[in-house]
């Protein structure tokens, strides 16, 4: 060891095209059979893209290739089991409310996240930082299912009481957050579902965005500082710089957990089928609809080969958005940040 | 912090102390965007709490949920027997395949399974119940049983235990495994005798995490696990579990019967238990941070 | 045993029994030296003597490093510039540094060199005139000028650093901390680097710290010699070079270890 620490010497030079996975440096041994236990162990470790493609085999087969035409992207979702002639399975309705309530969601979850790492990196003391990165570690851990009792039961009525009534006459006149007072109704709906979801997200967005900020350059740091400038405006000018496809990529990872977000969003968002008027309105998602409808779909053939085409086009855009996601990201981004407390970051 | 014109510093201008504030205003508001989860949260395990304490009792853990209340019993051997099962299964095919990419696997081999272990952590959830109720349910002929919640669920938690024994294999400091094989080792004395004491800890910290998203998961369970007011007697009976509990009754009147307050209790032990698991993952984490600072220096 | 060489001109900066400790371990052990105003002062020494340490003291970027505590007392025109009214952002305005390796920001030429400008929103024309004389000065504008809205990635490794000396220069330091900034430089590029130091000095006070003895026998005026944190001897660089008066640095200038 003769660099030191503080020199910035031993950073390595600032690149931004680290887009790729970095593997742990190939490091073969002299000696050692490496046949049998390589041939024992490979299959295994296929089993995830296996699953991957299992569940797109499991999931065309289950849908009979049902051709449902053009109509399956229209507003009309009127599964009639009767009269499977005047039918109709049109997704529309729920794709937009997924796209709201998962935009809306993101968004806000994105804003915070960025603040929130931010403060983590430069701002608090790091005992103090180490202790609220793990209540934030915390929120992800609580089950959707929780969060879902406890938006039902006890946001929802704040929300049709106090909340959405103030929101309505104050804001009014906003897009969105007027309109009639009979949809606030219970308090379930869209503003509950993505508030639901945001906390939901935040989590892991923080963790990304928190490991892109820490993968700047010490030295870039060094040298905005170095230049006389304040810590906050290193953070302006060359963190959220440096680190912008690192924050594009948590959005993105933020973005597919919220797509595919059932249980809570169920139990919160009020389940009507139609386009929400306001953001107190009922709705549904993609993913509630095919948590809300696969019972009683078991003994119609129709709406089952729709709920598993659904199935497959969401499971579809959540792997788009992954791909692409995960294209921007250097680590592994599970987003615990207790994993991220490995023994790279306790060496350094 | 006079304003007086400094001869040295000559530092006086407008632009120039609204530079230094905004630096001091951030500093203090920006963390105080951690209100905004930390009151959420708080206030989340408050009223979890506050609904679920009152009622709690021994019967809630010895007896089963009725019609009209009862206990937990069934749901809590039911998420205990999933979890023991998709623990069991993702723990194998996890750390077999973290080592197989940490130890065995070419750069590219290893770069594609650590793909779609980071793929398939990202598939909803409720596509996974759909995928577990065909290929488990329907297609084997098993109907709804503990064994296809139990497979369903561990397919959850491959992506955890597998990215971690990848870490834990792959970052066995360098001279350790020279003087290993420079001393004659071979491979499996090896993975026996130096990588496995070593990364240990660090996979059970993964297997731990793992565990805690299993036992919070809801939608791959429910067409896959079935329901059960008794404790499931076998592989292939059906089986409650808790997080159904809370989505069978989180809706049920409040001045009928106690459902309600079986499904707050419900939530109160798997918060319980999340805690529990977090602090175990951060005690194991801790201690292993400082061993391993020793083996790096 | 360490007295400044020549107690001339006010020193622009100095330092008083200054010591920096990690933990119990003291990295900087009182040192007393002043830096002349307009000449290029050297440290040298062997890895690991605080040679770093040193510097990054003198424009308080030691107080990155929370692990670090610092004794003693560095003055910059007499003012102590750890006194509690000073601020660590306006001291750094005035004491400008370049590290080992070249740390360009992912922007375009322009865009590094502007900005410490930037910070103090200036005029934009008044920008583009301070970026071409700090390139100039730099001696790196003839070689970039045809296009300023390159990314500075794009660069070779000695343009980059004096690209790195122009950013520093753009904010108008009177002092300028280098940290070994040639070391990871051929000859050629190293060379010019020199050269350009040497047209600098007339403007800016320089701190040239160097593992390399011939760039600091060929380039300094004042010679300052640490060894494990001591300041061993500091004196006109000719005089340090043909005729040291300690051991130690006789030793270490004629190559027996370091
Ligand atoms: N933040 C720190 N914590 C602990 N020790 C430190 C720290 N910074 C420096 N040191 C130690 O202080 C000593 C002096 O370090 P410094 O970087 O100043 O030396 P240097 O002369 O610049 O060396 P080199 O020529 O290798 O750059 C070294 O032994 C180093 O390990
Ligand atoms: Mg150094």
């Amino acid at each position: 060891m003769t660099t030191s620490p503080t020199d910035g010497s031993t950073i390595p030079p600032a690149s931004e095209a680290s887009s790729e996975p970095v593997p742990p440096p190939a490091r073969r041994p002299p000696t050692g059979r490496k046949r049998a236990g390589a041939v024992l162990t490979a299959p295994l470790s296929w089993l995830p893209l296996l699953f991957l493609a299992a569940i797109v085999a499991v999931l065309l087969y289950a849908s009979d290739f049902h051709n449902f035409g053009l109509s399956f992207w229209g507003p009309n979702w009127f599964p009639d089991p009767l009269d499977p002639a005047s039918a109709s399975y049109g997704v529309l309705v729920f794709a937009v409310g997924t796209v709201l309530t998962s935009a809306l969601a993101v968004f806000l979850a994105g804003v915070l996240s960025i603040g929130l790492a931010i403060s983590l990196v430069m701002f608090l003391p790091g005992p103090l930082a180490r202790v609220l990165a793990l209540f934030v570690d915390l929120l992800a851990g609580i089950p959707s299912v929780v969060y879902g009792i406890w938006g039902y039961v006890v946001l929802a009525p704040y929300f049709a009481n106090d909340l959405e009534p103030a929101l309505q006459s104050h804001l009014g006149f906003l897009p969105g957050l007027g309109g009639s007072s009979v949809e606030i109704a219970g308090g379930t709906g869209l503003l509950l579902a993505v508030l639901v979801l945001t906390l939901m997200v935040v989590p892991l967005t923080t963790a990304l965005v928190r490991d892109s900020l820490r993968s700047v350059p010490r030295a870039l740091e060094e040298s905005g500082l170095a230049l006389g400038a304040t810590r906050w405006e290193v953070v302006r000018r060359v963190h959220l710089r440096y680190a912008r496809r690192g924050i594009f990529s948590a959005v993105l990872l933020g973005l597919g957990r919220a797509l595919g977000e059932t249980v809570a969003v169920f139990m919160v968002i009020g389940n009507q089928v139609r386009f929400p008027p306001t953001l107190y309105s009922g709705t549904s998602t993609i993913a509630t609809l095919l948590v809300g409808q696969f019972d009683s779909a078991f003994i119609y053939p129709d709406l089952l080969r729709a709920l598993v085409e659904i199935a497959l086009v969401l499971f579809l855009i959540t792997l788009a958005v992954n791909v692409i996601g995960r294209r921007f990201l250097t680590d592994g981004g599970l987003g615990r940040i207790a994993l991220e407390a490995g023994p790279e970051k306790a060496a350094s | 912090m006079t304003a007086t014109v400094d001869p040295v510093w000559g530092t006086d201008s407008p632009r120039w102390r609204r530079r230094v504030a905004a630096d001091r205003y951030v500093s203090y508001l920006l963390p105080l965007l951690f209100l905004a989860v930390l009151y959420p949260l708080l206030d989340l395990i408050y009223w979890i709490g506050a609904e679920a304490l009152p009622t709690l009792s021994w019967r809630t853990l010895t007896t089963n949920p009725s019609g009209f209340g009862g206990g937990l019993l069934a749901p809590i051997t039911g998420t205990l027997y999933l979890i023991a099962i998709s623990t069991a299964l993702a723990g194998t095919v996890g750390i077999v395949a973290g080592m197989y990419t940490a130890e065995f696997a070419s750069p590219r081999v290893a770069s594609l399974g650590r793909l779609g272990g980071n793929l398939l952590a990202g598939v909803p959830a409720i596509v996974i119940g759909y995928f577990g109720y065909f290929a488990l349910v329907l297609y084997t002929h098993w109907g709804m049983t503990l064994v296809a919640g139990g497979i369903t669920l561990s397919i959850f938690m491959i992506p955890y235990i597998y990215r971690t024994a990848d870490l834990a294999f792959g970052s066995v400091p360098a001279d350790q495994r020279e003087a290993a094989f420079g001393m004659g080792a071979s491979r499996g004395q090896y993975l026996r005798r130096v990588a496995w004491p070593i990364a240990f800890p660090r996979i059970l910290t993964g297997i731990f995490i793992a565990m805690a998203i299993g036992l919070g998961e809801t939608a791959p369970l429910l067409f896959t696990a079935g329901w059960n007011f008794v404790p499931a007697t076998g592989l292939s009976s059906q089986t409650s579990y808790l997080t159904g509990l809370i989505w069978l009754y989180y809706s049920a009147p409040t001045d009928f019967g106690t459902e309600l307050a079986l499904a707050f209790q419900a939530a109160f032990l798997l918060i319980v238990i999340v805690i529990a698991l977090n602090v175990i993952v951060q005690l194991i984490a801790e201690r292993y941070r400082r061993r391993l600072r020793g083996l790096f220096r | 045993m360490s007295e400044p060489a020549a107690p001339e001109p006010a020193p622009v900066l100095s330092t008083e029994g200054l010591s920096v400790f990690a933990g119990s371990r003291e990295i900087l052990r009182r040192v007393s030296l002043a830096v002349p105003e307009k000449k290029i002062t050297a440290v040298i020494g062997p890895s690991g003597c605080g040679k770093t340490t040193l510097i990054r003291a003198m424009n308080r970027m030691v107080e990155l490093s929370p692990e670090l505590r610092i004794e003693g007392t560095v003055r910059y025109r007499g003012r102590d510039i750890y006194a509690p009214e000073v601020s660590p952002v306006v001291v750094r305005r005035r004491i400008g540094m370049v590290f080992q390796r070249p740390t360009v920001f992912p922007q375009s030429i322009y865009e590094n060199v502007a900005f410490g400008l930037r910070l103090d929103r200036e005029e934009e024309d008044a920008v583009e005139r301070t970026v071409v004389t700090s390139l100039r000065r730099a001696g790196l504008y003839e070689e970039v000028k045809e296009d300023l809205d390159r990314p500075a990635l794009s660069l070779s490794g000695g343009q980059q650093q004096r690209l790195c000396i122009a950013r520093a220069l753009a904010v108008n330091p009177s002092v300028l901390l280098l940290d070994e900034a040639t070391a990871s430089l051929d000859p050629i590029a190293t060379q010019k680097i020199e050269e350009m130091l040497r047209e600098l000095k007339g403007e800016v006070s320089i701190v040239l710290v160097t593992h390399n003895i011939a760039q600091a026998a060929r380039t300094s005026d004042v010679t300052a010699y640490l060894h494990q944190g001591r300041l061993i001897e500091m004196g006109a660089t000719s005089e340090l070079f043909e005729a040291p008066r300690e051991k130690l640095t006789e030793a270490y200038i004629t190559g027996r270890f370091g």
